[in-house]
This record gives structure tokens, sequence and C-alpha cells, in this order.
């Protein structure tokens, strides 16, 4: 890019060639107000706040949208603009019902800080006062329409970041409004709730429920951490007040795993159930009642000293750190090898396909999640992103409507990317491995030049596939076979993301099908799995995972004198099966909140949430975070690790 | 010199921006030996005589609350408006989105702790407006401290420009709508 000079208040700027004017202001440290300009989304001039002067232009003209030139002489503060830009603002006020005094925003809207700055006192204008209307139908989301300014950051953010294009402006001129979908109430919309638009709105037009009215941002705290929710890892800041987490924002949405989901933005300002605030213990008649960590400690040590065979099962959300202890605990003090992770079942699956595939790579093979943004080819197998690791499947729809990336879906139960899929096949359930044999075949029917079918070894799988029959097996039309084959033939780039749909199944021949259906894709096939928890990666890695297989069914048979169950905050205790517990002597367990599994147990240890937490945690494609706490933990919950710790202390006595 | 005489109406507000007047400490004591108050919620005067400096606390939503205005107007030299209801119609523009009927609807007879209520009709109680309006709709303002109320800052800050022979017009460090 070639670069130019410009004068911009009488003083001699460098920029290049593609620049916009504002571009070069900001990064010359020249003060432009702005209104609809967001950092990461696309400019649209809406808001007319940033008007320059530039010599021989016939009108002031937005720099925000505005070309830069070589050679330029630009103006921005002339008292003609200073005088628009006030002007702009009386019409914004008295366009809607902009009143600040009862406003969630107020201290922390930019439209009011731009009326101080500009000293607007009063309106010249007569207010509209239209008759607009406020939309709470969202569970975490308001829409009010009257404190709206029609800037579009919320629509661009949906769009642009989220990928999710829920909003955009209905109707046309005066009556012009914010809408999702055609016109829909938000909460019956499309929304994926990422919370995106609130982040970006100006104004108080857009916010959330959980956060109104708890603070404004100047009387908070902020501190950045990192969300250990689900396992992708995005840059999180909480607001505190008071030690109460009031909001939850993104650091900077523009950057990669900068947009957050529902369940980072909205989800940990919902407690999900009572909370474990003290060890407890049974009493005669079997009751659970508070007791002191020695009590529990002592308790746990002499029922685990019995003899016996001890267990452990550890939840995927636990920090690498207790993580740690945990294994400590289990493999020196308690000398037990019966020790898995929640899904370490999953764990299992993948690994064997893997090495099936490839007996060196392990999980190292897998993709890193921003290579989806860069594909031009995404499969979605059995999975259903939105839900379970919404930033993916943000990425993904970036990727479809930002490059065009053809999206082909294998899965028999609809998801929000069908919509938009150029291809869905819709295989029977249990009958995945034939729908990706005959999209394999395809493949190789349509040629690849990259990959010369004598040459590439996993060609030899999909060799003998008759898709012409495999399609009327699986009741599929033949010709989306065909049509997903050669979108995947003529891909540079593609990548394959499973979940759930393909774990359920427990069976590693599908994840090595899967990888050889990626390498006749890319020479080097390019997979994500969805991994369920935050740490699932971490804990797999940890050597925690059982090796020979699932150790439920021991335990239901009672193989194990006692159980120590660590969930830490995961409320996921579906994975845990009832009977395991109820066929085991004694059972701890340590979590956040009480639940079935706490219902069973004989000793309960609280854990600290991991907002409450400084812990390590490995995402999704292997990369380690870290979290900050947020909050300072009520009451005397010691960290998990230290927990660990201090009860393998009283085991050695 | 003579002493500069200020009068002051209360319209529709919660008279929040008097209080946050009285509230400007020790500062009411240097003001009293330079200004005089005429009509004012503070004096109980009820009668306009000529003044300096009109103040407009609240926005003019009904038949008297206009009259009023047009008549400090028509007394002060200088008038400034107090508060965000003066200066933008505040609070109690939250009505204007609605009809009139209905708000009165509202007020009288739909309130849970009403019994067989009914729309006053006597033509004692002042007519509502169609709308409530910022001061500046109705007549010519030449000042405002804005704020929910304004902070005493801000109103010490007005009156001192005043008495200088300025027009204030606040500083963005202590400007508040809220």
């Amino acid at each position: 890019m070639s670069e130019i000079t410009l004068t911009i208040n009488n003083k001699q700027v460098k920029g290049k060639q593609g620049d916009t004017v504002l571009d070069i202001c900001l990064a010359n440290g020249i003060e432009v107000p702005t209104l609809c300009h967001y950092k990461g989304l696309s400019d649209v001039g809406a808001c007319r706040m940033c008007l320059v002067e530039i010599e021989k232009e016939r009108n002031f003209v937005p720099a925000c949208t505005y070309p830069a030139r070589d050679g330029q002489v630009i103006r921005t503060h002339t008292e003609k603009l200073e005088k628009y830009r006030r002007l702009v603002l009386e019409l914004l006020f008295t366009e809607r019902n902009h009143l600040c005094a009862y406003c969630v925003a107020s201290g922390d809207c930019e439209l009011q800080s731009l009326a101080y700055k500009y000293q607007m006192d009063n309106a010249r204008y007569q207010y509209s006062w239209p008759d607009k209307v406020t939309d709470s139908s969202h569970p975490f989301i308001v829409l009010d329409h009257n404190r709206c300014v029609l800037c579009g950051r919320c629509i661009r953010t949906c769009d642009e970041l989220a990928g999710a294009h829920v909003l955009d402006f209905g109707k046309r001129g005066w009556k012009t409004n914010v809408c999702a979908d055609i016109n829909q109430p938000l909460g019956e919309s499309s929304c994926i709730s990422c919370g995106g638009c609130f982040q970006a709105c100006p104004t108080g037009a857009i916010f959330s429920k959980a956060s109104a009215y708890k603070g404004k941002s100047s009387e908070c705290t902020s501190v950045e951490s990192v969300c250990a929710i689900c396992g992708i890892g995005c840059d999180i800041k909480g607001l505190v007040k008071n030690n109460n987490l009031v909001k939850v924002e993104s650091p900077d949405m523009s950057k990669p795993r900068g947009l957050l989901c529902e369940m980072g933005r909205f989800g940990i300002l919902y407690p999900p159930a009572e909370r474990v605030k003290t060890p407890m213990k049974r009493d005669k008649k079997g009751k659970l009642i508070s007791c002191s960590y020695e009590e529990a400690f002592e308790t746990i040590a002499r029922n685990f000293g019995k003899g016996g065979t001890v267990a452990g099962l550890v939840s995927g959300k636990a920090s690498n750190e207790t993580l740690k202890a945990f294994a400590d605990l289990m493999n020196k003090t308690l000398k037990s090898n019966m020790v898995d992770v929640l899904d370490g079942d999953d764990y299992r699956t993948i690994s064997r396909g893997i090495a099936q595939f490839n007996d060196k790579a392990g999980l190292e093979i897998e993709a890193k999640l921003e290579e989806i943004l860069s594909s031009d080819t995404i499969v979605v197998i059995g999975a259903n992103p939105i839900k379970t690791h919404p930033v993916i499947g943000s990425y993904i729809m970036r990727a479809a409507s930002k490059n065009k990336a053809n999206l082909i879906i294998i899965d028999p139960l609809r998801n929000p990317f069908t919509f938009r899929a150029s291809v869905w096949l819709k295989p029977p359930e249990g009958k995945k491995a034939l729908a990706i044999k005959a999209l394999g075949k395809s493949i190789l029917e349509h040629g690849t030049a990259r990959t010369p079918a004598d040459k590439n070894k996993s060609t030899a799988n999909f060799k003998d596939i008759d898709i012409k029959k495999a399609a009327g097996e699986l009741g599929l039309d033949v010709h989306d076979i065909y049509k997903a084959g050669e979108i995947l033939a003529e891909s540079n780039n593609g990548i394959i993301i499973y979940g759930e749909g393909i774990l359920q199944y427990k069976d590693p021949d599908l994840i090595t099908m899967i990888l050889n259906l990626a390498s006749l894709i890319n020479k080097e096939p390019k997979t994500i799995s969805l991994k369920r928890y935050g740490n699932s990666r971490g804990a797999w890695e940890s050597g925690l995972c059982h090796s020979k297989g699932s150790i439920n069914a021991d335990l239901v048979k009672g193989k194990a004198a006692g159980i120590y169950v660590l969930l830490t905050d995961d409320t996921a205790d579906s994975q845990i099966s009832t009977e395991s517990l109820k066929a085991t002597e004694f059972v701890a367990v340590q979590t956040s909140y009480l639940s079935p599994i706490t219902a069973l147990a004989d000793v309960v240890l609280p854990s600290r949430l991991w907002t409450e937490s400084k812990g390590s945690y490995t995402t999704i494609d292997g990369i380690k975070k870290s979290t900050t706490p947020m909050i300072k933990v009520s009451g005397q919950i010691k960290s998990d690790a230290d927990t660990l710790q201090e009860l393998a202390g009283y085991m050695k006595k | 010199m003579a002493k500069v005489k200020v009068a002051t109406i209360w319209l529709e507000s919660c008279s929040g921006c008097h209080m946050s007047f009285l509230d400007i400490d020790e500062f009411i004591i240097d003001l009293a030996k330079l200004v005089e108050f005429h009509r004012s919620p503070i004096t109980d005067i009820k009668d306009f005589t000529p003044v300096d400096v009109g103040i407009v606390e609240g926005s003019v939503g009904n038949e008297e609350e206009k009259e009023v205005l047009e008549a400090l107007r028509h007394n002060c030299k200088v008038l400034m408006a107090w508060g965000d209801c003066a200066c933008f119609g505040g609070v109690c523009a939250m009505r204007n989105t609605l009809d009139k009927e209905d708000v009165l609807k509202r007020a009288y007879i739909e309130t849970p702790s009403t019994y067989k209520g009914k729309i006053p009709s006597s033509p004692g109680v002042p007519a509502l407006l169609d709308k409530v309006y910022p001061a500046n709709q109705i007549v010519k303002v030449d000042c405002y401290i804005p704020g929910c109320p304004p902070e005493p800052e801000a109103i010490k800050y007005g009156l001192t420009e005043l008495l200088a022979g300025r027009l204030p017009v606040l500083p963005s460090n202590i400007m508040r709508f809220d």
C-alpha cells in the first residue's frame, strides 16, 4: 500500500492508500467526535457527527466513510463544523424520546456525553414525541425504540461480528425502526442472544435486563479475564460493583474470541441453582447439615481409609491446577486408578479415531478455531455449535456471509445454520457413517487436483461405495450428494466440525472416517471436535481419562468402596449416573451447587466458581488461557486445589 | 448597588431544583446580600412584580402553568430555566407519547386506590395541554441549567455568571442530565 500525506488542522500527517479520513485522524491522535462508528465494524456515515471540511470539496463530508487521498487539506474543528455537530445532536434528541433522568444508560451513554461536550443545554427544535414501543419479549435483552438514534451499530454487530443478521432496519424514512427478523418481537426472533448489540449500542436503546440500574460503568471496577464456560476461551470483562458482577462485556469485540455468547454474557449473571456455601455432612437422621472443613475432611478420610478402591470422577470444568491436585489425590494419596473425566468417552473415541488415522498425531491434528474464518467450505456433522459453542457458530456464519463460504450440514436435526447451507444432508439417525462415505466417494468422482486419487491413502476408504445405492438407503437425494461432493472437490480450504451427534456413538471409526474425508478436501486434514466442557481438553490431556474405558459399569456393580466426585461449578450433572453413586458405599462431592448429585452425597464440599478463581484452562484447540477472579469468594470457601491438598493431608495421617 | 430582583416559579415538576438551590450551602448568605426574592415558592409571594431575573423550574403541562410562565417572562429581563423539565420536558414529558384522555383516565379512574373516580371538570381546575412542553417552546428562554436536579454547583455557577452580567452556559464538566 502506498503512503499518502495529508494536512489535517495545519499538521502534516501520513496514512496509507485505502484509509478513510477518520482512520488517519485516529491514528494520529486527532480526536473527531463519532457516534455510529464502532471499532471492528464497517462504516456507514449515518450520524454525521464526524463531518469534516476538506478543501476543494463542495460539502462537508463524513470522515468515517470518506477515502483519504494524497494532498488533501482537512479541518476537523472549525466553528461552523462545531455548530453543525451541536445541531445534529439537537435533531437526534428531539427525534425520539431521549429523557435521560430515568434512562438505564444515563452516565454510560455516548449520545449524552456528546451533548455534554457540545454544551447542549436545550434543543431549539420542536420535539416529535413519537409513540415508540419497548420490546422486552427477550429473556435477557430489552429493545427500547424510544432511545434509538438509528446509528445501526447493533445491526452491523449482529451481521458482521455475530454473523447472525437478526437485526436490521425495518420500514422507511420517519418510521424506520431497528427490527428483528421480519419485524418479530426480539424474544420470538432467531436472535442467538450473544449480546453484542447491547454492548455496541451507544444509548439506552438496547440493554441487558440483568444489568439494568445496577450501576454505571464509572461506578464499577472492571476485571479482564477469560470465559471458562465452553472451551473457546473468549476474552471477557466483568464490571463489578460492591463485589457483585453487574455486567459482562467483551474487552474488544473486533478481536477473535472477543464476541461472547449467551452463556458468557448473560448466563453467569443468573445463578443456575442454590450455592453450596459450607462443607456439609449427614447427621444421625441422614440429613445434610453444615459442618467445618475439619469435620468434613475427617469424615472423608475415615471412610476412604476403610480399605477398598476409591474411585474418582472429575468434570471438565475444573481448571488445570484443580485437575493436578485431583490427580495427586487420586493417584498418589489414594493410589487409585479407577479415575475418569465426565466426558472421558468423548476423549477415548476421538483419540482412538485419530490414532487409527495417524498413530503419532494426537489432538494436535485438530485445526485452530480461527481457521474457520478463513475457510471457503465448512462441513458441520452432528453438531449445533450455536447452542453448544455459540462463538464457533458465529465464526461459521461469518465465514458464510462474509467470505461466501459454502456450508454443508450432515445432520438429521435442524439447527440455525441449515437455512444457510448450500447442502443439507439428513441421514437417518445412526447412519451418518454411510453418508460420510457417500460424500467422500462423490468428492473422488469429481476429482481433486490437489490430492491425486492414487497417492492419497484416504481414498481407499471411499472407493467401494455406490453413491446411488447409498442415497437410496439413506433416503437422500443423490443430487445433493453430488452437489456437496462438487463443492468440496473445488474447495481450496475446507474444514470439518463435528460434535455430540458424532461422539454419542462412541465409535472411533467415525472419527477416522471424518479425518479421511477431511484429507480428501485438504492435504492436511482440518477438523475440530466440539468438546463438552470449558476445560475438557485440559482434563483429557491431564491423563485423568481412564485408558481402558468408562468406569461407570464397574461403579454400578459396586466395585468401588468410595467415590470422590469433583464437579466444581459444573451443573451438567446428567453425565453422572445416579445408579453408580447409589451402588457406592461412601460418596463425597465437591461442587458449587446443590443438585441431585449432592442429594446422594455423604459429604459435600463447596467449590468456587470460575468467576471467583484464578486458574488456567485449555481451549478446544489447545491454547492455555488464565482466568482472573472477578468477584471475591463469598464466605469461607477454599480454592478447589487447596481443598484437595488439605484433604490429601488428612488422608496421610 | 441596588439588589438584583429575582422571581422563581415552580411549574410541573417535583421541586427538586429549588431543593438543590437551597443546597448551595453558605453561598446562600452571600447571595442574600446581592439579590432579593420576589414571587417565589420560597417567599410564598403570589403576585408578579417586574424583576431582573426570572427562574423557571418545571415543564408546562396545563393552562395555568402556561399563563404563569408567560407572566414571568413578561415581568423579567432575563429568564433562566432550571432542570431537565424546564430545559427538555423531563420526566413529566413521559406522557407525551400517550393521549391526553388516556392520561386523565389512568390518573383519575384506573389507579388501584381509586373508588368511583371521575375526571375533574370544574372550571377552577386548569385544563391539561395536549402535550407537556419545555419552557423554550412556550416563551423565549435566555439560559439553561439542566440536570435532574441540577447539582447545587451548577445552580451556583448559573447565578454567579448572571450576577456578573453574563448569560451562563454550563461547562461540560458540571453539565448533567440526570
